[in-house]
């Protein structure tokens, strides 16, 4: 798959491509956070009280909290009073039919390469897309609908579908689970939600796009997925934002619960702006991703292919409660010039026979920091349970450091897990290895680099494949800003 | 308001600090007595360790050494015991201490090569007292709040000191015996060891103790390796439930020297070992093997960290740990790799064994890499005896509980047989045999 070498030759020498902002009438809440923003907000949204109340407990909570440190990021102190929590392109009312959008937010998706009507078409992928914090269109609503299968943003859902979202939000992250999350609790604006229900298997890939546009707004958006018994979902997740000097916040939190014999895939291609070479700008990626396999032998997978954002702080995590539940992380993480990505995954074993294997290569360049953080948490009766852990790191040149910290805790004396991971450079003999046989020296990083991906690019969807190839590959020079 | 990561030690120690100070060794010396105070005053800034503390994530300390204990002397031990722990064959000179004070009539360093020095703090305080602080003093950055009460309260220790190219053939044991028969009590030992360039030396360092009244030992060693100098550390440790021994090394290593460092933790309710390996000049090489076996409530903490500043170094973790009873062990390794170091190859190994269902293991493989053409890597697991091993030996008739027991000994025989002192060596097996469930029957059965 060529994805993987356009993705390092993109980080390590070509220029972020979709720097551009789209002129597009925003409206946005005056910086700062307090109650009445918050009420604001949710009534803006139509919001019934349990919600706003739910919004407000959850700020009260982040009041009393303090922000992480234990990560290995560097950053200045964050004033979270200067960021506008609020930024939805202004529209009368609700688009009847994708025609409806504001035809600049159409734009600039084409310019992302992804023109809603041909991709629908094309690729067969129901796509929902969040403009700054507000989804603005969703695909293929239809026929989804026949299968029964609910594909809105949050917003919609909270208003079409109190009952799911009330039973489910915040159910495996918590309103006060981290700093973050209770940030996002409080002030999220919208996202996807996705039910699909006993028995269905999605017959095509969900994809939400989310993308960073108005200036001085942080961007807090809510997934929920719940796959009903015996279901099926293969949801991707793609990100982008405008180059400022300035750095931006992107706290999100995405909840995953898996049923009975349900699986849920998600994927993500996360390309927030960076930042410059310098270090300057660039978003500041706090996530909270966490899945719950809640039914027995259900399934939860992440794939992640994290190449932009200044600062990635990001653990997707799977709690495996229920009896034979599996769950897997797949992650490349490529960070380059003043990047830092402190990212990895949380495998907690409750249920019997569960299995997780985690798959995580790091290539770090320039004078990044690309940290693997890690846990893998056997319980006393998780029988069985099983775990297999791979990190690899490799370092492009002198001026980069590559950490791995994994945690492994294990109270089960029949639960087996095995940690390997390994740091080196791209050999020299593998590189004469190639040069020998008339490859460029170029071309020769790429295939090795290609070659240690490997393993992680399989896991993408198809389709996603396509669409990362797109958004990273060299080819776009010029199509797009 | 977030919970404090760190406590104020209790103010039996300050009261013991201010009570003791006038009588602890070089007292009269205004320098030395100045380095007491100020590192009592390090250790209120850093506070002890809660469970908040990273560093400390597994091993909760405070509940054991919160409250000073009494600074004992020295009693009459049980000499056969003391015998029994004997190694480095008839040759080896020998240091015993007995609660943390030198007893020299039981020592043995007489008939030392030229160049070969062995003493005691307390001897140093006597005869030397200017070198006092120079070898008592933390390195300022020192973080760790043990370590600087060590340096206010230590009472006793040992300096070996081997000038270039000195490479006495018969190892140096160091014997700690702890007497808590009668009265609980801590002590705070001191251990500085210097080899010249190309100097070689094989120490032996053992660790008991009788009695359930509570002891708790600070152990704090300092060790130096001149260019091309060779270390062979091997440690037993194995003091009873009621003791808990904190042992903190520094070891820094010059260009080209050597150190092979063998610990087994083989008793004691609570041991943490924190290894902290420099290596400072390149083509330096440490290999470091550990095994540990807590059973029952005992929890034992390996803390291993390895530096590697310069370039063309090489170091070698490998440790091992069954777990049984309701018995915690802790690994946390970290290889450092500088920017310079370039050319480093650094493995790290810990595999651990789960014997029951109420123990628990906790292990932090970490490395920090900064330079890129480095071969580094780790592999941590933990798990059960292998079934289709265990199958093999059924085949071969024998009762799946001998099977058991023959595999968890293998288990810990991939340690032991890298132990160099053969004395050593025997004294660890037997102890491992102790722990292993069924390690009688193998020894009746004839097959160890």
């Amino acid at each position: 798959m060529s994805s993987a070498i356009e993705t390092v030759r993109e980080v390590t020498g070509g220029e972020y491509k979709w720097g551009f902002t789209t002129p597009v009438e925003e409206e946005t809440a005056p910086p700062g956070l307090n109650e009445d923003i918050i009420r604001m907000i949710s009534k803006k949204k139509g919001e019934p009280d349990w919600l706003t109340a739910w919004r407000l407990e959850a700020y009260r909570r982040w009041q009393a909290m303090e922000e992480p440190k234990w990560a290995k990021v560097h950053y200045p102190p964050i004033d979270f009073q200067a960021i506008s929590y609020f930024a939805a392109p202004k529209q009368k009312e609700r688009p009847k039919s994708l025609d409806d959008i504001d035809p600049e937010i159409r734009r600039t998706y084409e310019k992302l390469g992804i023109p809603i009507r041909e991709q629908e078409i094309l690729a067969g992928v129901a796509v929902d897309y969040v403009f700054d914090s507000v989804s603005v269109a969703t695909t293929f609503k239809q026929k989804l609908e026949e299968l029964g299968i609910i594909f809105c943003s949050i917003s919609e859902a909270v208003r079409d579908h109190p009952e799911l979202v009330r039973k489910y939000l915040g159910t495996v992250v918590p309103p006060g689970d981290n700093f973050y999350a209770a940030l996002n609790s409080a002030v999220f604006t919208d996202g996807s939600f996705v039910y699909v229900p006993k028995g269905v298997r999605c017959p095509m890939e969900l994809s939400t796009y989310f993308r960073i546009n108005a200036a001085g707004t942080g961007q807090f958006e809510r997934t929920l997925i719940i796959a009903d018994e015996g279901s099926y979902v293969s949801y991707l997740e793609g990100c982008t934002a405008p180059m400022r000097d300035e750095n931006q916040l992107h706290a999100a939190v995405v909840e995953l619960i898996a049923l009975d014999e349900a699986e849920i895939k998600y994927s993500t291609v996360q390309n927030w702006y960076p930042g410059d070479k310098d270090g300057k700008g660039g978003i500041y990626n706090f996530v909270t991703k966490r899945g719950l396999c809640k039914g027995r032998r259900s399934k939860i997978s992440w794939t992640q292919v994290e190449t932009g954002s200044a600062i990635t702080w990001k653990y997707p995590s799977c709690i495996l409660q229920g009896e034979e539940s599996v769950g897997e992380f797949y992650s490349v993480a490529v960070t380059n010039n003043h990047q830092q990505a402190d990212t990895g995954t949380k495998m907690v074993h409750i249920g019997k026979r569960t299995r997780s294997r985690i798959v995580s290569k790091g290539i770090a360049a320039g004078r990044s920091n690309n940290t693997y953080r890690g846990l893998v948490k056997i319980m006393r009766g998780a029988e069985g349970a099983r775990n297999y852990t791979q990190c690899d790191s490799l370092l492009i040149g002198d001026r980069c450091g590559a950490h791995t910290v994994p945690y492994i805790e294990v109270r089960n004396r029949s639960a087996v897990a095995e940690h390997e991971a390994t740091t080196s450079k791209i050999s020299d003999d593998q590189l004469f290895y190639c040069r020998s046989r008339g490859i460029s020296e170029e071309d020769a990083v790429a295939l090795i680099v290609n070659g240690f991906c490997r393993e992680v690019m399989d896991e993408l969807p198809m389709e996603f494949a396509v669409e990362a190839r797109k958004l990273l590959g060299i080819s776009l020079e010029g199509s797009v800003g | 308001m977030a919970r404090a990561r760190t406590v104020l030690p209790d103010p039996s120690y300050e009261e013991l600090f201010t009570r003791a100070r006038n009588r602890l060794p070089g007292s009269q010396l205004p320098e030395l007595a100045e380095l007491r105070r100020q590192a009592w005053r390090r250790v209120c800034e850093i506070g002890l360790p809660t469970s908040r503390v990273e560093e400390w994530k597994y091993t909760s300390i405070l509940g054991r050494v919160q409250k000073a204990l009494p600074l004992l002397e020295a009693t009459a031990p049980p000499l056969e015991q003391l015998k029994a722990a004997f190694a480095g064959g008839v040759e080896a000179r020998r240091l015993i201490f007995v609660n943390g004070r030198l007893v020299p009539e039981l020592s043995h360093t007489g008939g030392l090569p030229d160049g070969m020095a062995i003493t005691s703090l307390e001897r140093l305080a006597a005869r030397q007292p200017e070198r006092l602080a120079a070898l008592t003093r933390p390195a300022e950055e020192e973080g760790s709040a043990f370590a600087w009460l060590n340096a206010a309260f230590w009472t006793s220790g040992a300096v070996v000191e081997l000038a270039a190219g000195v490479r006495p053939q018969a190892p140096l044991q160091l014997l700690f015996f702890q007497d808590a028969r009668e009265q609980a009590g801590m002590t705070h030992p001191r251990l500085v060891v210097r080899l010249g360039p190309g100097a070689r030396l094989h120490l032996i360092e053992s660790h008991l103790g009788e009695g359930e009244a509570g002891q708790w030992v600070n152990l704090v060693g300092a060790v130096e390796l001149g260019e091309g100098a060779e270390l062979v550390h091997e440690v037993m440790q194995a003091p009873p439930q009621s003791a808990t021994l904190l042992a903190r090394s520094r070891i820094q290593l010059a260009a080209g020297a050597r150190l092979v460092r063998n610990i087994a933790s083989l008793g004691g309710g609570l041991v943490r070992n924190e290894t902290e390996v420099h290596l400072c000049g390149s083509g330096a090489e440490a290999l470091l093997n550990g095994l540990y076996m807590p059973m029952e409530r005992e929890h034992v903490d390996q803390f291993v960290r390895v530096h590697h500043e310069q370039p063309g170094c090489h170091s070698d973790q490998f440790f091992k740990g069954i777990v049984g009873g309701k018995a915690r062990a802790v690994f946390a390794g970290r290889i450092m790799v500088y920017r310079d170091a370039q050319k480093t190859n650094a493995y790290q190994a810990n595999n651990n064994l789960l014997l029951s269902d109420e123990a628990e293991v906790d292990t932090k493989p970490e490395l920090e890499i900064f330079a890129d053409d480095v071969k580094c890597s780790h592999g941590a697991t933990v798990g059960a005896l292998d079934p289709s091993a265990l199958f093999y030996l059924r085949a071969r008739g024998l009762p799946q509980a001998v099977a058991e027991s023959l595999l968890t000994y293998a288990f810990a025989g991939e340690v032991l047989e890298r132990v160099v002192d053969p004395h050593l060596r025997g004294q660890m097996a037997r102890r491992v045999l102790d722990r292993v469930p069924g390690g009688g029957a193998l020894e009746a059965e004839g097959l160890v």
